[in-house]
């Protein structure tokens, strides 16, 4: 009796099956939206942090580097490079480029303000603040 | 081809590999960067070249896939396309904006870039994939809206199979979760968020429902196999896609900031996703088996079965083999990522394209199938790219794995610079296999203009 | 019931209902399974705290709804074999009935749910309690399908749309119900009850 194998029980099965399944990713994702001010110190996040954000999408870095692991893979992660190298070395690296070393992977000079490096940094700071799974990177090296 | 507005899509097509091989140029920049750090900079810094390569590809896709639906539409819906002008307005207005962006990127400063192109407005660039000024990002959805109005009317004056719900489906879907891209918060967190509504919901979502489409078309003309047979299957697999591929999304939720439930969510439902692509395969074999006829496009065979073995490769277990929480803790954001989306791009939405083309181009030039030496040419090119692509992942996925064991395992871990030294021979290896595939796919354009041999009059 | 023997013992090739819905609880079994292995996994990483929360469940409303759903599923046998019967209207009843004990499910899920809630207890606030919370609000929205499905199942054979011979709608939303109950009876002891 059982041959049956329809195109309208597979097509319920699509819709109802893509609809159901968005129900509980929206679900979840209202769980998510409110539990991320809380794990990532939304109060840290100040003018010079949202404008340090701005510098950090304008100058493209996600196109060499990764934060938090997303990005390109040519240059290292920034996740944590607060805590790896501080402020001020990051401040004296950016405005170093380009090395120059022959053979090298080079990194644009932006000439970056001092005020627009300090927004950087505390971009980057209150970055490696957020509380990660597992403490995500792996160990400081990123 | 038995509607003369099909005709439209032989533009598409064109663009679509023309954007192709400038994608792979730009790839073959980003490769030797990699080996030798400082070449072409300042004219053309990594971080551009990179935008390039992956712009032109979210382009010659959508090229793709707008000249596929072009011409599927009118042939399902058996009617002639709705406005065949406004096709061609849209081509005109995409290529140009996609040219003008291009020119963007290389010409002046991104930064500069984003000030002449009203980011201070609305900050929407400078994130992953999605560094279009926002003149291009609302071309991008003025064309999207031209386009399914055109092909929507299309189908709603005719018969509506369930190969152009399906599309239209996966097209509608494309356009509303780009939408996402607006969204920029000030929190990084919830911009990585919804950022994955755009990047995973496409990839992982409603392009798999365009994929899906296509290839049934493709199956049905070259098999002869019952319509209901391959619909009914086709919303089996998609379905499965969806199934898992919604809270799939959970495995980009892993590391940066969201709550630690998606470690689960994440890692159960896409490690079914394989499922979907495994059954693609398993469909397009069979079909092919079944068919009822001897279709004279070989090479368009060859493109369809090759586009479900390597989806189900790059997409299926290149990306079980890095889903897992406990192993992508190690894998994120390494070589691997890279790897895993250089399979899973070309076998899936690459090669699904190049189906497509491969199936509609000779009739779109008034015959059934290319002259037999044409054939052979283009199956060399089928083999060349898609052989050069496994090494090419094979290559990262080594390099991956070196890197991760000197970065990130061990007591004395190694800098990124320092690891990145170690891993170089794999990087050689990448950029000298890259040259393979350019040679593929200047074969396969080479075989568009193959004259010898007699090609297939018009079915 | 009476039954002729024949058919009630016949063996059957391909299972019941389309093969279609089939896919489906292949589909659902999986992600549960998966999950209910991952739950076996964690827990065997954190046995002290997974035996400390399940202190707190409340195992009456769980033992309550196990014996619910196992009616409920009843019920949709007897709608199975009134249809197979040629009784529309009869079948179209037992269904309504599967339908209530789902509600009975839900009202009474959704007391303990209230409970936790008012707790305090979120997905985040441990392993085990994202497990419980995960796992059974998953659960809960597939009751809620289910019923979706019976109850358009039961409309249709209302109207007559089932026959004793062509009755596989009813079989599918059957099997469909019986999948939902199946992971009930799984989910109940191992989170529940088993420590």
């Amino acid at each position: 009796m059982s041959e049956t194998f329809t195109k309208s029980m597979a097509r319920n099965i699509f819709y109802g099956g893509a609809v159901f399944f968005f129900l509980l990713f929206l679900a979840l994702t209202f769980d998510t939206v409110q539990s991320v001010p809380k794990r990532s110190h939304s109060e840290g996040v100040t003018d010079s942090v949202i404008r340090g954000k701005h510098i950090w999408e304008t100058r493209d870095c996600i196109g060499c580097h990764t934060l938090l692991g997303e990005g390109a893979y040519f240059a290292p992660e920034l996740g944590n490079v607060y805590k790896r190298r501080g402020g001020e070395f990051i401040k004296a690296w950016i405005r170093a480029q380009p090395t120059g070393a022959p053979g090298r992977r080079q990194m644009p000079q932006f000439n970056l303000t001092d005020q627009q490096l300090d927004d950087l940094v505390n971009f980057l700071k209150w970055t490696s603040e957020i509380n990660t799974t597992r403490n995500w990177p792996p160990n400081i090296e990123g | 081809m038995q509607y003369k507005s099909q005709a439209v899509a032989k533009p598409y097509f064109i663009a679509a590999i023309g954007l192709f091989v400038g994608q792979i140029l730009f790839g073959l920049i980003m490769g030797y960067q990699y080996v030798v750090g400082d070449f072409l900079f300042p004219a053309i810094p990594f971080n551009v070249a990179r935008m390039v390569h992956t712009n032109l590809l979210i382009v010659w896709i959508l090229f793709g896939f707008m000249g596929a639906a072009y011409y599927l539409i009118p042939e399902e819906a058996e009617t002639e396309l709705f406005s065949p002008k406004l096709a061609w307005i849209m081509f005109w207005i995409f290529l140009v904006a996609g040219a003008l962006t291009i020119v963007g990127y290389l010409a002046v400063p991104y930064a500069t870039l984003a000030k002449m192109t009203g980011n201070d407005i609305l900050a929407t660039m400078g994130r992953e994939f999605l560094e279009q000024p926002l003149p291009t990002k609302v071309g991008i959805v003025i064309v999207a809206l031209a386009f399914l109005f055109n092909i929507s009317m299309t189908v709603l004056k005719g018969r509506k199979t369930s190969i152009s719900l399906v599309l239209l489906l996966g097209l509608w879907g494309l356009a509303i979760f780009f939408l996402f891209s607006f969204y920029n918060p000030s929190n990084l967190v919830m911009d990585k968020y919804f950022w994955w509504w755009t990047v995973h919901l496409w990839v992982e979502g409603v392009w798999e429902l365009i994929l899906g489409a296509m290839l049934a078309f493709v199956l049905i003309k070259i098999t002869g196999v019952d319509r209901e047979v391959i619909e009914k299957w086709l919303y089996i697999i998609i379905a499965m896609t969806l199934i898992t591929g919604i809270i799939g999304t959970g495995h980009h939720y892993f590391w940066i900031g969201t709550p630690e439930y998606w470690q689960w969510f994440g890692s159960v439902f896409s490690a079914l996703e394989p499922i979907p692509f495994f059954m693609m395969t398993v469909f397009a074999f069979n079909m092919v088996n079944r068919r009822r006829r001897e279709h004279p496009n070989k090479a368009a065979t060859l493109w369809a079965l090759g586009t479900s073995v390597m989806a189900f490769l790059g997409a299926g277990v290149w990306g079980f083999l890095h889903t897992l929480s406990p192993v992508n803790f190690y894998t994120h954001g390494t070589q691997i990522t890279a790897a895993h989306g250089h399979l899973s791009f070309y076998g899936a939405y690459a090669m699904v394209n190049l189906t497509m083309i491969s199936y509609a181009m000779p009739m779109l030039r008034g015959r059934s199938a290319n002259s037999g030496s044409a054939q052979i040419m283009e199956m060399w090119s089928f083999w060349l790219m898609t052989v050069s692509m496994v090494f090419i992942t094979l290559f990262l996925t080594a390099a991956g794995i070196l890197q991760i064991w000197l970065q990130r395992m061990g007591t004395t871990p190694l800098g990124f610079m320092a690891a990145q030294d170690q891993v170089m021979l794999f990087y050689w290896l990448r950029e000298i296999t890259g040259f393979v595939f350019l040679i593929g796919l200047v074969l396969y354009i080479w075989s568009f203009f193959c004259k010898k041999g007699t090609a297939q009059a018009a079915a | 019931m009476i039954n002729n023997t024949s058919t009630s013992h016949e063996i059957h090739a391909t299972p019941p209902g389309d093969l279609a819905i089939w896919f489906f609880i292949f589909a659902e079994l999986l992600a549960f399974g998966v999950f209910f292995v991952a739950y076996a996994f964690a827990r065997a990483h954190n046995v002290a705290l997974f035996d400390e929360s399940q202190q707190h469940l409340n195992r009456t409303s769980g033992a309550i709804n196990t014996l619910v759903l196992i009616t409920s599923s009843y019920f949709m046998v007897r709608a199975v074999a009134a249809i197979k019967q040629g009784l529309s209207r009869e079948c179209a009843r037992w269904i309504a009935a599967a339908i209530g004990m789902g509600g009975v499910f839900l009202v009474i899920k959704l007391f303990e749910f209230h409970a936790k809630f008012s707790a305090g207890i979120s997905l985040s606030t441990n392993t085990f309690y994202m497990f419980y919370l995960s796992l059974t609000i998953f659960h809960f929205m597939h009751v809620i399908l289910g019923m979706v499905i019976l109850a358009a199942v039961m409309l249709k054979a209302r109207g007559g749309g089932y026959s004793a011979e062509n009755h596989t709608g009813v079989e599918t939303g059957a099997s469909y119900w019986h999948m939902v109950d199946l992971l009930w009876i799984i989910l109940f002891p191992l989170v529940y009850v088993i420590h």
